[in-house]
């Protein structure tokens, strides 16, 4: 199911058909789009001689399901089938411009137009038959778009038959008398969505589907202020785009920058990701943010436009001298994100003189003027083609990400297709703002409200499209919008009252989400007056009734009330369920009052929360919601019933689990871990009451169901505790602090240590000297012609393979992405970094010319045929140990390759360590050649283990310490831990730190399948190494297993028991919601680690088992969650991604202290975590 | 360029030119222009790229071909047989279990995988299984009780075997 587009010029230079048109009007709105040219006019409703229906409207399908409501009024009002009715939503050029798609105003305003054009084409077509029959119009009846006489006479004539050879166009008459609900037929019934099965099978054609011939791919790189957009840095920041950063990344076709503005084009989408990944830019400082964790001190630093009052009446100062008690209160709303599921996406195709931009806005006019302004072409010139995209619940990045991919069409000149990030959708979209809500009034001696002194105070929310910012199209001070007064008036009759609003500046990014000011003032209000009615000593529903005089609001609250089984009371129950679990139940009514203001009301909505509260873990469980509805004329109440649970299950998210968390400069709610949604075993029951109103105009569903949520939530705890909570999100930490009287806590931020020092090795040139003058000098070996490989047998050639494996030759010998064993590979080591070279039989840049002498020394004394000292980092102090015949045999295998010319880049090693004469030096003075004597003692197949791993297998070059001058040390030293790469390679001896013991049989399992369920699975330079050694047979990855478990301490008795031992012991350590780690943990890490998790294709390692969870250094474990693990050992591993990108500092060292503690919480705290993060995310990776 | 990498989805095998680390969801909609995965995180935290592979639910955002290579992969496209939609898509077309429908893949998706391991689930099981796919648009109400529909109609054409 493709959006539908049809050109109105061609529909209308057609004929057999009737149209229904309007003169194009100019739409006032929050954005004023150019005038219509005189004469404009915009068709509303197509009817044809196939019987087709086609109708227009300027509001989009946002995922509420408008594309089904607003076809079933057409269908209603012209009495056709519903499936003859095709929507037209959205697109510039094609729909009327009506404006965005905000204020749930689609039913209750957008769609009157059609409404009437259906009606009115009804009655041209039933006047048409009324002619052609010979009946008077008022005796025929229409049915399935036949019209026919009343009486049953049969004869009849359809709408297709009326419109054959005619074109008939009339201009909308807004009068048109439309149906009594007394006769609808389609309009009230529960319609099934259009949309829905296209969506369950994959046919359904989002906005992100969308793919046009030449496409290009794009992504941008935003600037490190994510989520800012006010202030003069803003499109000023940028110092530096270093594109040769790119120049490995094939298919790149260009990298755009303009201002702070960047982006990056390829042929092929993960190209293009990977280039904004990799690409180096340099930015400037910028200012500091406020502390946003501390909203309510934020939003009173914030500067102020203007106070506007509201609304006063009566006197305040006379109210409050005579009140018998006074109650001040302050509530404060967190920022929130739209967090659409899916990342904004568009496709754009600009050329000279005009564009096509496919977009998934929710106002295509507003978003043609954004273009306009963008690329400085007439808006005439611009079509938006309006695609459907993930629910975006007020302003997310799709309008934004538009303007992306204009930017890059243009600089390329071919479509472009822009996919913003996970994180970039997070980071920048607009957010929900924050706002502050200080309440002053009382009751009066009989319990009566006193007055009633309402301030609320709202940071603006223009959020200009951000590539016009960016750019420097549009200077960064965003205009302050009045915005913060929806549903400022309370809806109780208080006789004393003043309302007012502070409209203040930005700042962060924000726009509208969902019940925008509206659900923050709702909190208010309805808190409020649940904290009236405690201190008079009366039932909150009953209270409310006393003073609410809107008849429709009372039969809602009642109805609602009635429906969940209030429970009379006149102060909280604090009722318990068992032990530390208590039971509350809370009430909060909203009328949905939104536009500018006095604005108008939407559906009127009611909610009873039934919530559970653990006074010992605070947590909340909100267990049922009963949720009452007024929206006027229902015209698709399944439709509604399902905003109803949307509305109730994301608004009990904000209420319960959502705040934007932010550092000094930007936003740090990334990705899903550190914006928890609700998932489904939170997910409350939900009863809805929809009141019937089929006589009354439809209202606007698509936000009211939210506004009553927090209240009724923050009652309903108090109900349970006899605590009040003023400020979502009522987090576990909260709530325990609220239930101990302290207030609430905060984040504390660990001081950023200096990175770790890398050793310096300057000291050690004069020992290395010293030795280096006591050393013969070492010759060339004369080059050779390369040997033909037919000399050597076939069965050589097999077995130096299956050795070459053993010795991982290829792991380091190949650079990422590289020809097997044709070198290049960066090696990063302490002392600088030394490129592998190039083992194939090339004369010029590989060991073509190697002679198997040369080949044998190089192997066994570290020097290379030219007579120069190959570093360490190539183990030949561990390869002096191979046999003869297994040397020649792999000296067969590497001269039979394939031959590749491949020269590897310069090393860059440190001083002394880039003077190679030195190391003859380190050689005499740490290296000891000589094959290995077979220990009789032992078994043939411990010393066959032994010959591999402290040969050809190399344990130690990773597994033992090295001393200063990276010499492996010896003794009980021997594989007892060491470092390669950055990664902590584990003790191998009884010095291990894993938790259970390795035994001969999870030694073999881990090294053929990278996985131990005891120990976890093979990652880093450890991945490749089971990997290589999949083409080693059975026995000697048997020895290899035999020979290390005899170095490793004694086996315990059940590992398994042990096991389970210790995962009981982590899952009753510690509680994720607890922590920021625990959060970030349940969000980004437990799909494919927790046990419960879901069944998912790959290895499920446990945690409370991982060695790296249990070492004495973090540094595994950080890197694991910095980098992934890009290559599994073996593909049934799975992969794990890296969140290097996604989490920062800070956050990563939460999530690995909540590890520690939780996983492995008989282990030291590890200190200083956000420091190696830091230390580790700047080392270089591969 | 090494071998080209084979691939079965949805029953046809497919070869690519790729390098290993080519994430599958790329593949399968760009390359395969099977539009049903949907890309949500890139950090398998979401599921809206959940594709089946060899049966398993798999994440194909943070899958790569490489590690997909030489097994049978199943799209939301791949679900329905011979113009039959599979039960699952049937129930959550019955419940209407979409809003914007962006999770509507991933949901479906992980429910097949679910219920072919456990073909009778409680709600509760349910609402377990589903933990981690996220949902924005709040549509849980309707896709457990199509995840219940599915289960009970399994049953049903179950017990109706000869």
């Amino acid at each position: 199911m493709s959006e539908p587009r049809p050109d109105p010029a061609a529909l209308l230079a057609a004929t057999g058909n009737l149209a229904i048109l309007r003169p194009a009007q100019v739409v006032h709105g929050l954005v004023p789009s150019a005038a219509p040219k005189d004469g404009a006019l915009d068709l509303f409703l197509l009817v044809d001689d196939t019987g087709t229906v086609t109708a227009f409207n300027g509001h989009v399908d946002l995922g509420t399901g408008i594309r089904t409501a607003l076809a079933q009024i057409v269908a209603e009002e012209l009495d056709v089938a519903l499936d003859r009715v095709t929507m037209v939503l959205g697109h510039t050029g094609v729909a009327p411009n009506q404006g965005g798609t905000i204020a749930s105003d689609s039913i209750q305003v957008s769609a009157r137009p059609l409404r009437h054009a259906a009606a009115q084409a009804r009655a041209h077509l039933v006047a048409l038959a009324a002619k052609a029959l010979g009946i008077p119009a008022d005796e025929l009846e229409v049915e399935e778009g036949i019209v026919r006489p009343r009486d049953g006479r049969n004869t009849g004539l359809s709408y297709a038959d009326l419109l054959k050879g005619r074109a008939d166009r009339l201009m909308l008459h807004q009068e048109t008398a439309v149906k009594p609900a007394s006769e609808h037929r389609i309009v009230g019934r529960r319609v099934p969505r259009v949309d829905i099965p296209a969506k369950a099978t994959g046919t359904f054609t989002y906005v992100h589907d969308v793919r046009v011939p030449g496409m290009l791919h794009g992504r941008v790189v935003r600037p490190p202020y994510a989520g800012i957009d006010a202030g003069p840095f803003v499109g000023k920041s940028l110092i530096r785009v270093d594109e040769h950063s790119v120049a490995h990344v094939p298919g790149v076709v260009a990298v755009v920058t303009m201002g702070d503005f960047i982006g990056v084009v390829a042929e092929r989408e993960e190209q293009a990701a990977e280039a904004a990944r990799v690409l180096k830019t340099e930015w400037r400082d910028t200012p500091a943010l406020p502390d946003l964790s501390r909203t309510e001190e934020a939003l009173r630093g914030a500067e102020k436009a203007k106070t506007r009052l509201l609304h006063e009446q009566g006197n305040l100062d006379t109210a409050r001298a005579d009140a018998a008690q006074v109650l001040e209160a302050t509530y404060v709303w967190p920022y929130q994100m739209h967090a659409s599921i899916g990342p904004s996406c568009a496709v754009a195709d600009v050329r000279e003189d005009s564009a096509t931009i496919w977009a998934g806005t929710q106002n295509p006019y507003w978003l043609r003027t954004d273009i306009s302004l963008l690329l400085g072409l007439p808006e005439e010139d611009i079509e938006i083609v309006r695609f459907e995209a993930a629910g975006c619940y007020g302003r997310n990045c799709a309008d934004d990400v538009a303007a992306d991919a204009a930017l890059l069409s243009r600089a390329v000149g071919r479509p472009v297709r822009v996919q913003l990030t996970r994180e970039q959708e997070h980071a920048w979209e607009p957010k929900g703002a924050g706002q502050l809500m200080e309440v002053k009034g009382g009751i009066n001696a009989d319990g009566t409200p006193a007055f009633y002194d309402f301030l609320t105070r709202y940071p603006s929310n223009a959020a200009v499209t951000l590539a016009l910012l960016l750019t420097g199209r549009v200077p960064a001070d965003n205009p302050v919008y009045e915005m913060g007064d929806r549903t400022a008036i309370p809806p109780y009759a208080y006789d004393v009252m003043r309302v007012a609003v502070d409209d203040v500046a930005p700042i962060v990014r924000a726009s509208w989400l969902r019940g925008v000011s509206a659900l923050p003032n709702s909190f208010a209000h309805e808190s409020y007056v649940d904290e009236l009615a405690a201190a008079a000593g009366v039932d909150p529903v009953d209270y409310r009734l006393r003073h609410l005089h809107d008849p429709r609001a009372v039969d809602l609250v009642k109805a609602t009330a009635e429906r969940a089984g209030w429970q009379k009371r006149t102060g909280p129950r604090q009722e318990v369920v068992e032990g530390d679990i208590v039971r509350g139940q809370g009430f909060a009514y909203a009328l949905y009052v939104h536009s500018k203001f006095p604005g108008y009301g939407a559906a009127w909505s009611a909610w009873v929360a039934d919530v559970e509260v653990n006074t010992a873990t605070g947590d909340v469980a909100v267990k049922r919601v009963t949720v009452g509805q007024d929206s006027g004329l229902m015209i698709n109440p399944a439709g509604i019933e399902h905003q109803i649970h949307g509305n109730v299950i994301q608004s009990t998210s904000r209420a319960l689990k959502e705040q934007v968390t932010f550092d000094e400069q930007a936003v740090t709610s990334r990705e899903w871990g550190a914006y928890p949604i609700l998932t489904f075993p939170e997910v409350p029951v939900i009863n809805v009451v929809l009141m019937p109103r089929p006589d009354d105009p439809p209202l606007g569903s698509g936000e009211s169901a939210s506004v009553p949520s927090a209240a009724a939530i923050a009652n309903a705890i108090f109900d349970a505790t006899g605590v009040r909570l003023r400020e979502p999100p009522f987090t576990p930490d909260r709530v325990r602090a609220a239930l101990a009287g302290e207030a609430p806590p905060r984040p504390v931020k660990e001081k950023t240590r200096k990175p770790w020092l890398a050793m310096a090795g300057a000291a050690l040139a004069g020992a290395l000297g010293m030795a280096t003058l006591a050393l013969p000098i070492r010759g060339a070996i004369a080059p050779i012609a390369p040997p033909d490989p037919s000399a050597f047998s076939a069965d050589m050639i097999a077995r130096g393979k299956v050795l070459a494996a053993l010795g991982d030759c290829a792991v380091c010998h190949t650079a990422n992405g590289g020809i097997a064993n044709a070198g290049g590979q960066p090696l990063h080591t302490p002392f600088g970094t030394v490129y592998s070279t190039n083992l194939t039989p090339d004369a010029e840049t590989g060991i073509g010319t190697w002679s198997y002498a040369a080949f044998e020394r190089a192997m066994r004394e570290g020097i290379g045929r030219d007579g120069r000292h190959l570093y360490p980092a190539f183990p030949y102090t561990a390869f002096s140990r191979i046999s003869d015949a297994d040397m020649q045999a792999l000296y067969a295998f590497l001269m039979s390759q394939p031959a590749v010319t491949a020269a590897p880049p310069e090393n860059r090693m440190t001083f002394p360590f880039n003077i190679r004469p030195l190391m003859a030096g380190w050689n005499m003075l740490f290296h000891r050649p000589g094959q290995l004597q077979a220990e009789p003692a032992q078994s043939p197949q411990w010393n066959r283990g032994r010959y591999l791993v402290e040969g050809l297998g190399h344990c130690g070059a990773c597994h033992t310490p090295r001393n200063a001058l990276a010499a492996e040390k010896g003794g009980a030293a021997y594989l007892a831990g060491g470092f390669a790469d950055g990664w902590e390679a584990p003790a191998l001896t009884e010095l291990s730190k894993a938790p259970i013991p390795w035994t001969e049989d999870e030694l073999f399992t881990y090294l053929r399948t990278g996985f131990s369920r005891f120990h976890g699975t093979a990652a880093g330079p450890m991945a490749p190494v089971v990997h290589a050694l999949s083409e080693v047979p059975d026995a000697d990855v048997r020895a290899m297993a035999v020979y290390l478990a005899s170095l490793s301490g004694p086996a315990i008795a059940d590992p398994v028991a042990a096991a389970a031992t210790l995962e009981a012991k982590a899952e009753a350590s510690l509680r994720p919601m607890d922590t920021v780690g625990g959060r970030l943990f349940a969000g980004a890490c437990a799909a494919c680690h927790a046990p419960e998790g879901p069944t998912l294709f790959g290895a499920r390692p446990a945690l409370a088992l991982n060695t790296n969870v249990h070492a004495a250094r973090p540094d595994n474990l950080i890197r694991v969650i910095l980098e992934g693990i890009p290559k599994p050992a073996v593909p049934e591993l799975g992969d794990m991604p890296a969140f290097r990108d996604s989490l920062n500092d800070a956050q990563v060292a939460d999530l690995v202290r909540y590890m520690r503690a939780k996983f492995a919480p008989d282990a030291p705290a590890w200190e200083g975590l956000e420091g190696t993060v830091a230390r580790l995310r700047a080392a270089p990776t591969h | 360029m090494s071998a080209p990498i084979l691939l079965q989805v949805n029953g046809e095998t497919h070869a690519f030119a790729l390098p290993r680390e080519t994430p599958l969801i790329y593949v399968l909609r760009n390359d395969l222009g099977l539009n049903g995965p949907k890309f949500g995180c890139g950090l398998g935290e979401c599921g809206a790229c959940t594709v089946l592979m060899d049966g398993r639910a798999t994440r194909s955002c943070v899958t790569t071909l490489g590690t997909a290579e030489g097994r049978a992969v199943t799209t939301l496209e791949g679900l329905a047989t011979q113009g039959t939609l599979h039960p699952v898509q049937a129930a959550f077309i019955a419940e209407q279990a979409a809003q914007c429908g962006y999770c509507l893949n991933g949901m479906i998706m992980t429910t097949v995988a679910f219920l072919a391991r456990n073909p009778s689930p409680t709600e509760a099981e349910a609402r377990a299984a589903l933990r981690y796919n996220l949902c924005r648009c709040g549509t849980h109400v309707e896709i457990l009780r199509a995840v219940l529909r599915a289960a009970a109609g399994s049953d049903e054409s179950m017990e109706a075997q000869p």
